[in-house]
């Protein structure tokens, strides 16, 4: 049976990009533990909005972890305190009656806010169009049996392909590094036989949007593994090195 | 492109120095250790010995040392860079701070590498000053060994001299915990920038850091002590 | 209006080949000189602005996301089918086809089936191409799997993730076009209106969800991917974004909208908890393959699932469909369930759920059988309900999932409105009356990467397109219009949310329009829509300004998008009185309760057209020729 939590929030509130933010408390009473956390949300925004204040912002769209829009950083962890789960898988049972809870936008100099929870991911696209696709033009394709792949070899690339963007990594990096999101895109395709043409292609230039967006350097802390909703390895991002070195010691300007 | 210099100007590639000076180091200081273990033995000859015969290297030394100036600047200097592209990366602190457990490896260790390091750059400078460029035989710390011809600068006289002093030992002491939180975080990950991470040896490599971090920590820490509780060989 | 399909001639198999030849080209240093808006970045979209941008064309790409490999596509989980035969199980083109035309209980174009089946297999190629990780076998070839009670294998998938794959092989695509510069992307816009120059569509009206601005693009043709409209029941398996708004804008600038009431309800999902419910989460299929589904023989039994002994357990499909038992299509499964709930044998806090069971599995095949096979699926339903389903029985209820109906397009997947086309989820499919599992994938990218290339072309070479600019006349009054609408949402200031209204109206929607539909049960829709639809203009209430993102802003347009839409989907019901597909009249029912269709009086496609606030529509039908597949009445007993 449901039980009903009353909880303090903590949410970030912040005009627009340029204006100051701050940390501004609410009550919320008579939350359903079953619930979602975003849907926890959506209540208290309803009832701001009755009251005839400005509902909070903040982003989600498939609301079952696969899209990767949503992202919270709920007490100084991204997507919350259960591995493994982007933030609207999260569920109100975790927590407990008087909580109080401290909501904050995903930060990261290469993630402006735009309003309020709310921040501008459009860095990872950039990072993409350097390199994170096989260039194959429509009607080019060999038949698809044409070319075996190790099961294994065709399940790692799965593992690593599972990313769904949301940026998590990124926000929990005390360096704001990206390193896991690029690294899991290059891992891919370096298991791949249909990613060797670009390889060394991509690992620069991937790794050089990467830096230009103004993401951090990975210091090895390995927090964004711990928060990210697919549990993707930071041995992407040796791999990722790997890649990198390897394209910079031997490439011929291309 | 900023994949200039073998891309050794990226964020990647100042990893990968990072990753190489930092071994490098690892590897001078535990050589540093052993030959600074002879403080411990009774005859003090066997240091002085020791630190005549790396004296008298000539050349050699000098390629050495500079090697090892190379090592350090390259390492402080992409400390320092690396750190401040990180501040840049990420301006704004979280007012909540959390940390997700797990598979983290967030640690103090691990987020305090800069301030470990640079402590280690002072300390540096200040040993240095007190040991290399500290009392010589002008001075007047001069031994006689035997097999050596004329006076050898009595380098074991002028560390236990030092470490007689509660204040240097204490410090000392204090500088090698930091040293062993320094490379807590810093053995590991240093194969990490160097791409080296398979999933099946790296619970090792991690260990490995702990036990090389204890050993250093601890070896290191022992001398001070050591030399300050019994006043030396000699004394 | 005429409806014209422009369904080439000749025998089925060459139809798609003789057109592709007959097709006007454009050389390749004209089509740089030519524009093109592609409006969502989908599996249709982004593989059809990736594959036009190739060609050489300038694009556009807009999606309402901040990426656009967030659009919906990523939420699909079972797999794509393709006649490749690769398992050697007796599939084959014909086969494909003709699943399809059945499946989609004779309400589809046979002509555009077939091509779809045909282009299938080239999908896979391509999808494989760009480094797609479908699932293998050890030797290294792909995998494939039976899906959505077909006799084949033919679907193949990349774990539970195979939308996600397949979009971020299409982002990918895409995103390399836009390395090169012939793609202009443009996240974060949500598409109000198309621009309407001397009858053709030539622009559209954006606004940009950040910062409130009416934005105004021109080009040669537009192509409206924008996905489906099951939002229009405020719960549904659908995203939160997903919207009928870009179609609907588009309809009533003169793009007919067929079939609306062919929507697809799924008969596994997580069943509602409360009114604060936001969406439902889907579970595959899959889980019919060894799951049992029951209610208690007694109404209104609240003893926990484990405590009701065998023979007090009614497993209701085994009982009604010995043939197919749990295996019964979805559009049977999911009115069984309703059905027995209606009654009062349902399960659970709100009495709208019935069991899937995995004990007799479990105890047949092992824990750690079932683990490999649906672990993760388990996983998601605890985290979603806090109940073990190893233990305890599932809770399903069926949800709405896929719309088939949608914008009226011909064979060259062009609407009425000249010049827009219209992909993916967002025509009038290829599915009829009821879709196949996992062939909404493959319609997707069949637009997009094989179909649009071709058809756009021989569209620019054959209209006169004289230059337009986003300055000239009619974009600033169609701009002015999509403004002063949003501005008018601003401006009632009245007392309820925009949540509050699509809450009300997806209750409706749900009760009447939804599972089985009767006819005084539309027309108290209708009045109930029609009276929804006044308040909401009166009483509506939307927080904040137009001048920063503002996601009530966002909600109330789409909401009063969905009030008109759903009155048509009454309307449309009402008028198809036979039942066919998912679309289930209960006036129109064989003795056992079967769906009972009408070929006579009803085999076409309801093309209706907008004639203006508060008239009527007027219906088009395009008539349906079959004459490579016979239609036959379904049985599954
Ligand atoms: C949970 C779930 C599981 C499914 N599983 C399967 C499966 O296993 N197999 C299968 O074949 N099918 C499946 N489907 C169906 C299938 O996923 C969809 O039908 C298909 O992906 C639709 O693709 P699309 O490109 O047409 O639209 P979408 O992917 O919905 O894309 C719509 C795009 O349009 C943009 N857009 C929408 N409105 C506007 C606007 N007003 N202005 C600007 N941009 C706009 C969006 O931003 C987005 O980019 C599933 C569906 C769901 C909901
Ligand atoms: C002298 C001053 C020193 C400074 C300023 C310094 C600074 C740093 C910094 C900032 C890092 C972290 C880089 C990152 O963010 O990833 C680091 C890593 C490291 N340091 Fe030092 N350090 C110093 C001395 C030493 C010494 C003496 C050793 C060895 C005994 C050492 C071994 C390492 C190792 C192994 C790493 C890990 C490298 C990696 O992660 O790739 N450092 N150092
Ligand atoms: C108890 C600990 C230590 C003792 C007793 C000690 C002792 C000494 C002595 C006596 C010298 C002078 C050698 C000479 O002049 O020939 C020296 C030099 C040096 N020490 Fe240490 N040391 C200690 C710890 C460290 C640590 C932790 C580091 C590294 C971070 C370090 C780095 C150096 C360096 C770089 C030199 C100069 C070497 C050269 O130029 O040849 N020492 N040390
Ligand atoms: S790597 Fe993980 S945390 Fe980072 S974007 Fe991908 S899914 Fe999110
Ligand atoms: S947390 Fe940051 S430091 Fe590296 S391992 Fe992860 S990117
Ligand atoms: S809303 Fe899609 S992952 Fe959370």
């Amino acid at each position: 049976m449901a039980k009903t939590l009353n909880l303090t929030l903590r949410i970030w509130r912040q005009a627009g990009p340029d204006a100051p933010g701050k940390l501004v408390d609410y009550e919320v009473d008579d939350i359903s533990d079953e619930m979602s956390f975003l849907e926890m949300l959506d209540v208290l925004n309803e009832r701001l909005t009755k009251q005839g204040q400005e509902p909070i912002e903040f982003d989600s769209d498939c609301r079952e972890g696969i899209c990767g829009t949503c992202g919270l950083t709920i007490d100084g962890v991204a997507h919350g305190p259960v591995a493994g789960v982007s933030c609207c898988q999260l569920h109100m049972r975790h927590y407990r009656d008087g909580d109080t809870i401290t909501i904050e936008p995903f930060r990261a100099a290469a993630f402006p806010i735009i309003k309020d929870l709310v921040v501008d991911r459009s860095a990872f696209d950039r990072i993409v169009q350097a390199g994170g696709y096989v260039g194959v033009n429509t009607g080019n394709a060999p038949d698809a049996n044409a070319l075996p792949i190790a099961k294994n070899q065709a399940d790692l690339a799965m593992d690593a392909a599972t990313c769904i963007g949301c940026g998590a990594c990124v926000a929990s990096c005390p360096n704001g590094s990206a390193a896991l999101f690029t690294g899991a895109k290059i891992s891919q395709y370096t298991f791949l036989p249909q990613g060797q043409p670009e390889r060394k292609r991509r690992a620069l230039r991937m790794a050089e949007a990467m830096d230009e967006a103004g993401f951090g350097n990975c210091s090895n802390h390995a927090e964004c593994e711990a928060v990210c909703p697919k549990s993707i390895s930071i041995s992407n991002i040796a791999r990722m090195r790997r890649e990198y070195f390897r394209a910079a010691l031997t490439r011929r300007d291309d | 492109m900023a994949n200039r210099y073998w891309g050794l100007a990226s964020t990647i590639g100042k990893k990968l120095l990072m990753g190489l000076t930092g071994l490098a180091l690892v590897g001078f200081v535990f050589v540093h250790l052993a030959g600074n273990l002879l403080l411990l033995s009774p005859n003090p000859d066997h240091f002085n010995l020791y630190a005549h015969t790396l004296e008298s290297m000539g050349f050699l030394l000098y390629l050495a040392e500079a090697g090892l100036v190379l090592v350090f600047g390259v390492h402080i200097y992409n400390g320092i860079s690396i750190s401040l592209k990180n501040r840049r990366a990420r301006p704004v602190q979280y007012r909540k701070k959390g940390n997700a457990g797990g598979a983290s490896y967030k640690n103090t260790s691990s987020m305090s590498m800069i301030w470990t390091g640079l402590i280690l750059f002072v300390f540096l400078i200040w040993h240095l000053i007190a040991f290399k460029f500290g009392g010589g035989i002008e001075a007047g710390y001069t031994t006689q060994l035997s097999g050596v011809e004329g006076p050898v600068r009595d380098l074991y006289a002028l560390v236990v001299e030092r470490f007689g002093e509660a204040w240097f030992s204490g410090l000392y002491v204090l500088v090698m915990v930091l040293l062993g939180v320094h490379l807590r975080h810093g053995f590991w990950s240093a194969f990490q920038s160097l791409g080296a991470n398979h999933p099946r040896y790296m619970p090792y490599v991690r260990a490995l850091g702990l036990v090389v971090a204890l050993v250093l920590a601890v070896g290191f820490l022992f001398i001070p002590i050591y030399l300050y509780v019994t006043g030396g060989a000699q004394a | 209006m005429k409806l014209d399909p422009k369904v080439p001639s000749g025998p089925i198999e060459k139809k798609w080949d003789h057109h592709r030849f007959e097709m006007k080209l454009i050389n390749p240093a004209n089509k740089r000189k030519h524009e093109i808006i592609v409006v969502g970045t989908g599996l249709a979209g982004g593989s059809a602005a990736a594959s036009l941008a190739e060609l050489g064309y300038d694009v556009k790409a807009f999606c309402i996301q901040d990426s656009p490999r967030r659009a919906h596509s990523i939420a699909a989980q079972g797999g794509i089918n393709a006649a490749k035969n690769y398992p050697n199980d007796g599939d084959s083109i014909w086969r494909l086809f003709y699943d399809t035309v059945k499946g989609g209980d004779y309400r589809s174009r046979e002509a555009n089936v077939y091509r779809l089946a045909q282009i299938s297999n080239n999908i896979i190629d391509q999808c494989v191409a760009q480094g797609v990780p479908f699932a293998r076998e050890y030797g290294g070839t792909l995998s494939n799997r039976s899906f959505g009670g077909a006799q084949v294998s033919r679907t193949f998938y990349a774990r539970g993730q195979t939308g996600q794959q397949l979009l971020l092989g299409a982002y990918g695509a895409l995103m390399r076009q836009v390395d090169t510069g012939k793609v202009k992307m443009f996240p974060r816009r949500e598409m109000l209106d198309v621009v309407v120059v001397d009858g053709k569509a030539r622009g559209i009206v954006v606004r940009n969800l950040d910062t409130g601005e009416f934005e105004r693009y021109a080009a040669d043709a537009v192509i409206l991917c924008t996905g489906g409209y099951g939002n229009v029941f405020y719960l549904s398996t659908n995203a939160f974004n997903s919207n009928v708004t870009a179609a609907w804008r588009c309809h009533r600038r003169g793009a007919a909208f067929a079939n609306p009431c062919f929507t697809q309800i799924h008969p596994t999902c997580i069943p509602v908890s409360g009114d604060y419910q936001s969406k439902l989460t889907l579970m595959s299929e899959s889980l019919r393959n060894d799951g049992r589904v029951w209610v208690p023989k007694k109404k209104d039994d609240d003893r926990p699932a484990n405590s009701i002994p065998e023979e007090e357990r009614d497993y209701y499909l085994e009982r009604k469909y010995p043939a197919f038992g749990n295996l019964v299509p979805r559009d049977i499964a999911s009115r069984s369930a309703k059905e027995v709930c209606d009654a009062g044998y349902g399960v659970g806090e709100t009495g709208k759920a019935v069991y899937l069971d995995f004990r007799d599995a479990i105890e047949r095949m092992g824990r750690s059988a079932i683990e490999d096979k649906y672990g993760n699926l388990f996983d998601m339903y605890q985290r979603i309900t806090g109940e073990d389903p190893y233990t305890v029985p599932m809770r399903i209820y069926p949800a709405i999932h896929y719309t088939m109906g949608g914008l009226w397009v011909d064979y060259n997947l062009m609407s009425t409105l000249p010049g827009l086309h219209v992909l993916g989820e967002a025509n009038y499919s290829d599915h009829g009356a009821n879709r196949l599992g996992a062939s909404a994938l493959m319609q997707g990218l069949c637009d997009g990467y094989f179909v649009i290339p071709y058809t756009i072309g021989d569209y620019i070479a054959n209209v006169d397109l004289k230059k337009v600019d986003a300055d000239s006349p009619e974009f600033e009054q169609t701009a002015r219009e999509a403004q002063e609408r949003t501005q008018r949402l601003l401006s009632i200031q009245g007392q309820k949310t925009p949540r509050e209204f699509h809450r009300e109206l997806g209750h409706v929607v749900w009760d009447y329009v939804g599972m089985s539909r009767e006819e005084a049960g539309l027309r108290k829709a209708l009045e109930q829509i029609r009276s929804l639809r006044e308040e909401f203009w009166e009483n509506l209430h939307v927080p904040g300004r137009n001048d920063t993102l503002n996601k009530y802003l966002e909600i109330a347009g789409r909401v009063s998008d969905y009030l008109e839409l759903a009155e048509l989907m009454a309307v449309d019901a009402l008028d198809r009185k036979e039942s066919c597909g998912a679309h289930f009249r209960e006036e129109y029912q064989t003795e056992e309760g079967e769906a009972r269709r009408n070929d006579e009086d009803y085999m076409y496609v309801a093309a209706w057209e907008w004639k203006g606030e508060n008239q009527d529509w007027e219906l088009h039908k395009e008539n349906l020729e079959y004459e490579n597949v016979t239609p036959s009445q379904r049985s599954y007993k």
